[in-house]
């Protein structure tokens, strides 16, 4: 088990090197620079030269590489070509929102996700089963985007029940200790933030939750069936044991292991369809940031929300693992692997 | 102990047969109806993608009459988007692109992760490691986010959007090609081959290829959906198509500007998208599930 931990831990160095060298890659490849950005087509040659030289884009590929890499190293993610804010302080203010947003959805994708598959298992080949399955199927089918644009449509629009843009109402005065609402609510002893935060985060989260519960509610449906079939469902059912007990205490135990998994393979995906989601929601995260940042093609900003999304990624994953593994006492006894 | 799965289980867990109240004739032909739809469906928007050129009543990119004209239009069933272009002509061409590069990611993901698969699971040892380790690598970064970096890097186009969603993919047939090509790798007549001398390429192309095509098959065919949703989510992100050439994807964007004053300029694309990408799951699962059952494929 901590060998194990031991050698996940060590291939993170090589994971995230990996990354770093595919985002400067990626960006540095652009068309046109952040000069042309910042620029004007009337601007002196001088002043472009002058801001070339400023922003290292003057220095050959691999250097700006080694500074690139160097900078990593120290934790500095350097500052913005447009607007010179320091990225990391970019980062740490629009991950907190990206994570609230992620953890919401996954809640949503558990509820929806684990309440579908339960029932369909629960009476499988049953006209219920059938339209869990199809809606499942249909939830998987629908383009994230366009779902967030429906629910926009439907809830905003026609109905008027909830805000469709953005995170806080700009009326409201919200100022950030840590960026996790929540967490400053409680520091800040501002109960009346919640409500409002709720109302702008239902939509993006529905979003994200609803379109990723399909593969959690197959998943879900799939292992029951599968724990059902085992011997020690028709033991317990021999001992008499309720059918209600069955399900819940011995089947879902069994299931639960794979159903892990994915919920950890999902919370990854969840980062990058909260990317989409933010865009759709204009929702100010890391991801939103990031395309924008593409757009503008501001490197710095760009290279510094891929890398943090994608060390968020990791990390995740390597807890899932390490999760699972514990969740399964069958794993945590044997050494090594 | 032989396991059973839910797929050859067509029965609830008292064993009685599934929908006991429809006489088994009706529901035959029910069944029947509902299993060749999703075929129909992803027929019939390949054939109109196909034939949009002779179908689409005006030329997509110029403007043809007043913008923003409500559905049901004189001339313009589908309205006019916020350029006075036709939608219906928008809409017929934008499902080329979406065709396209959802087939052609996933052929190019089958080709090159196959390939790149059956090399690891033939050859073992060492080759394996190291290739599994670079998939690893690449499983560890969010798919969307190196789809996202890819584009950035190469620029928008509908080739490079193939390539993007088809790297996206990429790991799903390395590893599936992988795996089905060392469990025939250990099986007897590739032993055989090895001993009569067969050259590692001949091995993999003649012997272990042909056993394990079908699995691949099926599995691009439950992945194109997968392709189709990444697709139309890039171009979404404006790093698809260029435009003004339709893309439904972008054309969802671009009538989310005009959501509160004209919601069906980004519902009626999105929908487009969301009908091919559920007819092929359908058709995806229906392969799948043939898989699984006795007699089936393979």
């Amino acid at each position: 088990m901590s060998a194990e931990i031991l050698r996940r831990l060590a291939f993170l160095p090589v994971t995230l090197f990996f990354v770093a060298t595919l985002v400067f890659i990626a960006l540095r490849a652009l068309p046109g620079s952040a000069v042309d950005v910042l620029t004007s087509q009337f601007a002196t040659a001088g002043l472009r030269e002058q801001l070339i030289a400023q922003l290292g884009l003057d220095q050959p590929l691999w250097r700006q590489y080694l500074i690139y890499m160097g900078d990593l190293l120290r934790l500095d993610l350097g500052r913005s070509f447009l607007t010179g804010r320091s990225v990391s302080s970019m980062v740490w203010q629009t991950l907190p929102v990206t994570i609230e947003l992620a953890v919401a959805s996954l809640l949503v994708m558990l509820i929806a996700g684990l309440g579908m598959g339960l029932a369909a298992a629960a009476r499988p080949g049953t006209v219920l089963d059938v339209g869990m399955r199809v809606l499942a199927m249909t939830l998987f089918s629908v383009p994230w985007f366009w779902f967030g644009i429906v629910m926009i449509v439907v809830f905003s629009l026609w109905l008027g029940w909830l805000p469709a843009f953005g995170r806080m109402p700009s009326a409201l005065d919200y100022r950030a200790t840590t960026n996790f609402v929540l967490i400053d609510a409680v520091i800040q002893r501002r109960p009346e933030l919640i409500g409002p935060w709720l109302a702008h985060l239902t939509l993006p989260a529905l979003t994200v939750g609803l379109t990723s519960a399909g593969i959690l509610m197959r998943l879900a449906r799939s292992s029951m069936l599968d724990a059902g079939a085992r011997d020690f469902v028709l033991t317990a059912r021999m001992k008499g044991v309720p059918r209600r007990r069955i399900f819940f205490r011995h089947m879902l135990r069994n299931a639960a292991l794979g159903i892990l998994t994915v919920i950890g393979l999902q919370f990854g995906a969840m980062l990058g369809g909260s990317v989409v989601a933010e865009v759709v929601f204009g929702y100010p995260g890391i991801g939103r940031m990031m395309i924008d940042a593409i757009q503008t093609r501001d490197y710095a900003v760009a290279q510094g929300a891929a890398l943090a999304l994608a060390v968020l990624y990791v990390l995740v994953n390597l807890v899932t693992d390490l999760t699972y593994r514990w969740a399964d006492p069958r794993l945590r006894r044997e050494p090594g692997r | 102990m032989t396991q059973r799965t839910h797929e050859d289980a067509p029965q609830d867990a008292a064993g009685r047969p599934v929908a006991r109240w429809l006489p088994g004739a009706v529901l035959g032909a029910v069944l029947g109806v509902l299993r060749a739809l999703p075929w129909a469906v992803v027929t019939l928007c390949i054939v109109l993608a196909v034939l949009a050129p002779a179908l689409a009543p005006f030329n997509p990119v110029a403007s043809a009459n007043a913008p923003l004209l409500p559905l049901w239009s004189e001339g313009h069933p589908m309205g006019t988007d916020s350029l006075g272009r036709d939608q219906l002509s928008r809409l017929l061409y934008g499902l080329r692109p979406m065709i396209f590069v959802s087939l052609g990611a996933v052929g190019l993901a089958l080709l090159v992760g196959g390939a790149y698969g059956v090399v690891s699971g033939v050859q073992g040892g060492r080759i394996d490691w190291a290739l599994m380790r670079a998939v690893d690598v690449f499983m560890s970064f969010p798919i969307i986010l190196a789809a996202i970096l890819v584009l950035a890097a190469l620029g928008p186009s509908m080739l490079n959007l193939t390539i993007a969603v088809a790297l996206s993919q990429f790991p799903i047939f390395a590893r599936l090609a992988r795996a089905l090509a060392a469990g025939e790798a250990a099986r007897d007549y590739v032993l055989a081959a090895r001993a009569v001398g067969y050259a590692p390429l001949r091995i993999m192309v003649a012997e272990v290829l042909p056993n394990i095509v079908r699995p691949l098959m099926v599995q691009a065919t439950s992945v194109v959906a997968l392709a189709a949703l990444t697709a139309a989510a890039l171009s979404y992100l404006g790093l698809g198509v260029r435009p003004p050439a339709p893309d439904l994807g972008f054309m969802v964007r671009e009538g989310q500007e005009l959501i509160f004053l004209a919601p069906e300029q980004a519902l009626l694309p999105g929908l487009l998208i969301a009908v091919f990408a559920l007819a092929v799951s359908f058709c995806g699962d229906q392969l799948a599930d043939e898989r699984t059952r006795p007699g089936g494929l393979t």
